[in-house]
């Protein structure tokens, strides 16, 4: 009798296949750096710590409390620090989106289902505002209403008419919602886009044939059929402006105006840590409460949204007649005046000798090649010749580099152990986990890794302070998206071709690296472009746990910002909206090079 | 009931012409396939019918009257045309239940409560989709789908139907079946039907008379019987029928102009006038194999058996010539064998091979040489 368990018993085989071991080794990381820190959140807001003595003579370090959660919510602080800023979240949140829906939809309209001319080049100045970073608009806003009133120079509303702009028009609600939406109006364009070209104009066409108005088509056909995509659109888009912290930071806390998110950093600032992360669990919240009930309404619908598809799917496009050239010429300055108008502005402010004057004399090349002058911005040399600017700078690019080749590795091989295991339900469960940090908006998520590390805890040290902590979250913060891509690539690569390298006797980790990365190559290495420019931009992410010596370009423009030498922050923030734009130039141009060989193939 | 004519109509892409300067009458009360390749302009022909396209020039009359003219720019819209469309993706409205989608185009026409629904009754009754009117499209199988786009045609009772490959998303017993039933409901409601498919067994079973194109061009009208004995030229002798015509290009004997040859096989077509060079087609049928020597018959090498239930096709080789024949059980061949084969003169076809144009048939002299 043998009694050892053999290596080829169907048990053996399940636990010694490469895919299952590196399964749930994915699935433990993957649970230390997306669910663990949130738990650590949490359990930091109800647990007293060191700092607390100096806030409450009951404070026994460790013992758990309901105290930062009864200041936020029911204390005298509570209007100021909790309410006034949700009003405020959700208000700027609410209007911004819908903002965002109704030109983004309006765009996508235009550039998919209809004859507008001049969409080939259109649709990249489009989308320019989603790729510059936030507050590159926020400053430019800045350039044009700032007011003396509270403080700094006027700005060119003021030069220009001589009157200073009214407050609300400066700071606050206005300006905020106007800019979120500026900035994420190409992201509910992108997603209502993508859902327009899914549907077959032949039900609108069935519904003309059968007599009935193009009003009645509209309400009746083509809304209800869209109106799923726009309600995740609404969700998603809310849940990126609630997340935003350095756009209404820099229009609202002029005039003590907060978010939640700018009431995070301002409780970090003033070393109220636990509120802080209490008001970050709130943020949270609020994100999942947005995505259920989306999923909720869709969910509720589900059988009525999908769409069949079969062969003789048609995408027509509605000729505009005499509007065809009006409308070009709307999107056409909506695009410049959106997307290149607030560049040129920061350009030009950033060329000005002494701020908010703007005639020509006044301009110089200081603030970006000049040596350290004490008479100008306390001394700090130009952007190209500043010692800590060029760490940044290098600092950036590694940290988007870096991040941006890891996050599409990880992703590739999550993607693949999710199509090629999906029967698995530890599979499907790593692909739920890796989508989470999607639903974090980005400042909490930020206020997570930093209770999670700034100590150190076991093996694990404190990793607060160095620079591969803001890899890991840029890394996990982009997972979402590379194992989208990822997966999308994978599914392309039929199982067979992988089965014929099988049956050849190739190892898995052979397929892997001779069959799967190859083939999938184009595509990830597409979202590694995407995830560079992307981490490069990032701001809200990763300010909660820079330090000076890992500080990238965004932080010192946002410090510059903050310091009021706006030239160096709008040069420093120009640098990196050229850098990310000549990214997505180079996607662009690629997928369209790819296009055109995919066409050459086909004919 | 309703005719339809066609007059020059043509459509232009950008650079690329769909439809090419196409005429053509429709009879009321008849069933017209345009069948062709993938991409010769059948969609766009009955786009343009329907109003979804407009032509860059010609004119339509829809039972004498002038629905769109590129002179008088006269445009008739899709929904004042009296049509109803069976798209190829169906384009159900995938938000509606079945019987919602089916009554949206009795909500335009404003009937009365009672009309309207007892029209609805009797439409999902006659297509046996009482039971699923409920559901949504997406919980309906596909052949279900298709009877969904059927219904929503039929409730509407339009003197015109028009199908896009509407059976194309079904698989090959399904399609089968409801090429019967569509037939059943065109002769039941006698409307005027123009059909698209590329199929050309369903372009042959269901059609009155079927039009051929290719590249935005007509290339024949006729009764599907005549397209299948007399193409009027190459490309639809080639196009229709399986397996495939044989096709012999030949060039005139020296000295004898009713005798031709392309180096292998000799073939008379008994015209004293004809071009030098020809393309004689024959039917795989027309073929007869034979294992004596017969009168006018040459001798081939059997190279290929293919058994296909009632039928055989037999590929013959003699010399660079290759030519298919159907047999039936009667005669029994192996590969390797020598047979005789003696073509039916009546069924041939002679093309000229420069046009490809049809030029006859051959005359059956007894001319024994
Ligand atoms: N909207 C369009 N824009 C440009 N070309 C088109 C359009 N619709 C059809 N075509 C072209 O016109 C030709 C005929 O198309 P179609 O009528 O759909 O062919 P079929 O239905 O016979 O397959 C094709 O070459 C097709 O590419
Ligand atoms: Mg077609």
């Amino acid at each position: 009798m043998e009694l050892a368990i053999r290596r080829d018993s169907p048990l053996m085989r399940l636990i010694l296949d490469p895919v299952n071991i590196l399964l749930m080794i994915l699935l433990g990381i993957l649970f230390y750096l997306v669910l663990w820190p949130f738990l650590e959140l949490v359990l930091h807001t109800i647990t007293w710590g060191d700092s607390d003595r100096r806030l409450s003579r009951d404070a026994v370090p460790g013992e758990y409390t309901w105290f930062h959660w009864l200041e936020v919510t029911a204390s005298p602080l509570s209007e100021r620090m909790l309410y006034a800023p949700l009003v405020n979240t959700l208000i700027t949140g609410v209007i911004s989106t819908v903002i965002a829906l109704v030109v983004g939809g309006g765009l996508a309209w235009c550039v998919i289902r209809s004859d507008m001319p001049g969409k080939g080049w259109l649709q990249p100045v489009l989308t320019l505002p989603y790729i510059v970073p936030s507050f590159a608009i926020a400053l430019a806003w800045e350039t044009v209403f700032r007011s003396p009133k509270v403080g700094g120079q006027p700005g060119l509303y003021e030069t220009v008419l001589g009157i200073p702009p009214p407050e609300w028009v400066s700071y606050g609600t206005f300006p905020i919602s106007i800019t979120l939406a500026m900035h994420y109006f190409p992201f509910a364009y992108l997603l209502v886009a993508g859902a327009l070209m899914t549907i077959d104009s032949q039900m609108e066409e069935g519904a003309l044939l059968s007599g009935a108005s193009r009003m009645m088509i509209l309400r009746r056909i083509t809304f209800p059929v869209v109106a799923p995509a726009f309600a995740a659109a609404f969700v998603l888009t809310f849940g990126k402006t609630i997340g935003q912290f350095a756009l209404p930071f820099l229009l609202g806390a002029p005039t003590q105006f907060h978010t939640i998110a700018t009431m995070v950093y301002a409780n970090l600032a003033l070393g109220l840590d636990s509120m802080a992360y209490v008001l970050a669990i709130l943020l949270i919240l609020m994100s999942l409460l947005a995505i259920w009930a989306s999923n909720k309404f869709v969910g509720n619908n589900a059988r009525r949204f999908e769409t069949i598809s079969g062969k003789g799917f048609r995408s027509r496009q509605v000729a505009l007649g005499g509007w065809r050239w009006p409308i070009f010429w709307g999107v056409a300055t909506f695009g410049f005046v959106v997307g290149v108008l607030p560049l040129i502005l920061l350009g030009y402010q950033s060329l000005m000798l002494i701020d908010g004057f703007f005639n020509l004399s006044n301009l110089t090349m200081h603030f970006w090649t000049g040596q350290s002058d004490p008479e100008i911005a306390m001394g700090e040399p130009g952007v190209l010749h500043n010692a800590n600017i060029l760490g940044a700078a290098w600092n950036t690019i590694e940290l988007a580099f870096f991040s941006a080749v890891i996050a599409s590795l990880v992703g590739l091989i999550i993607a693949y152990i999710v199509v090629r295991k999906d029967s698995n339900p530890l599979a499907r469960m790593l692909d739920q986990i890796a989508f989470i940090p999607f639903l974090f908006p980005s400042i909490a998520f930020g206020a997570m890794y930093l209770t999670m590390f700034a100590e150190a805890r076991g093996p694990i040290p404190a990793l607060y302070g160095t620079f591969t902590l803001l890899v890991l979250i840029s890394v996990v913060n982009r997972l979402p998206y590379s194992v989208k891509t990822g997966v999308t690539a994978v599914t392309q690569i039929g199982r067979e071709l992988e089965e014929a390298a099988e049956v050849a006797g190739a190892s898995w980790g052979r397929r892997f690296r001779k069959i799967i990365v190859p083939l999938a190559s184009s595509g990830v290495v597409t979202g590694m472009m995407v995830s560079f420019v992307g981490v490069m931009r990032e701001l809200s992410l990763i300010i909660l746990l820079i330090t000076p010596s890992t500080r990238v370009l965004m932080t010192v423009g946002f410090n510059y910002a903050e310091e009021g030498l706006t030239q160096l922050s709008n040069a420093l923030v120009l640098i990196v909206a050229m850098i990310t734009i000549a990214g997505e130039l180079i996607l662009w141009w690629a997928g369209k090079s790819k296009l055109v060989r995919l066409r050459e193939k086909n004919s | 009931m309703a005719s339809i004519e066609i007059e020059n109509l043509t459509k232009r892409y950008g650079a690329m012409t769909a439809l090419d300067n196409v005429s053509l009458k429709i009879e009321s009360g008849e069933f017209l396939v345009l069948l062709g390749p993938s991409g010769c302009g059948k969609t766009t022909l009955l786009r343009c019918l329907a109003g979804l396209e407009t032509p860059d020039e010609g004119e339509i009359y829809m039972d004498g009257e002038l629905v769109f003219s590129s002179k008088l720019k006269r445009i008739v819209p899709p929904g004042k045309r009296n049509l109803g469309m069976v798209f190829q993706s169906y384009a159900l409205w995938p938000h509606m239940t079945v019987r919602d989608n089916v009554k949206f185009g009795l909500d335009v026409l404003n009937l009365s409560e009672s009309e309207s629904k007892d029209r609805l009754d009797q439409v999902l009754k006659d297509l046996g989709m009482s039971d699923l009117q409920n559901r949504y499209p997406s919980e309906l199988s596909g052949g279900q789908q298709q009877r969904v786009a059927l219904a929503r045609l039929l409730a509407t009772k339009p003197p015109v139907f028009l199908m896009d490959e509407p059976l194309s998303n079904l698989d090959a017993r399904l399609r089968m079946d409801m090429r019967v039933e569509l037939k059943k409901f065109q002769a039941f409601t006698g409307s005027t039907t123009v059909y698209v498919t590329h199929d050309q067994t369903e372009a042959m079973t269901m059609s009155t008379r079927v039009v051929v194109m290719r590249d935005g061009q007509i290339q024949q009208v006729s009764p599907p019987s005549q397209l299948y004995k007399r193409p009027e030229n190459t490309f639809v002798a080639d196009f229709i029928g399986m397996p495939r015509i044989n096709l012999i290009q030949a060039n005139q004997s020296d000295g004898k102009n009713h005798l031709y040859s392309n180096g292998d096989i000799d073939i008379d077509i008994g015209w004293d006038e004809a071009p030098s060079s020809i393309v004689v087609g024959a039917r795989p049928e027309d073929l007869k194999i034979s294992k004596k020597e017969l009168k006018g018959s040459q001798t081939y090498e059997v190279s290929s058996v293919l058994p296909n239930g009632p039928e055989t096709i037999i590929q013959l080789t003699k010399g660079g010539t290759i030519l298919l024949a159907r047999i039936g059980h009667e005669i029994d061949v192996h590969e390797g064998e020598k047979v005789t084969v003696q073509f039916d003169q009546k069924a041939l076809n002679v093309y000229d091979a420069k046009s490809g144009a049809l030029l006859g048939p051959p005359i059956d002299t007894d001319r024994t040489n």
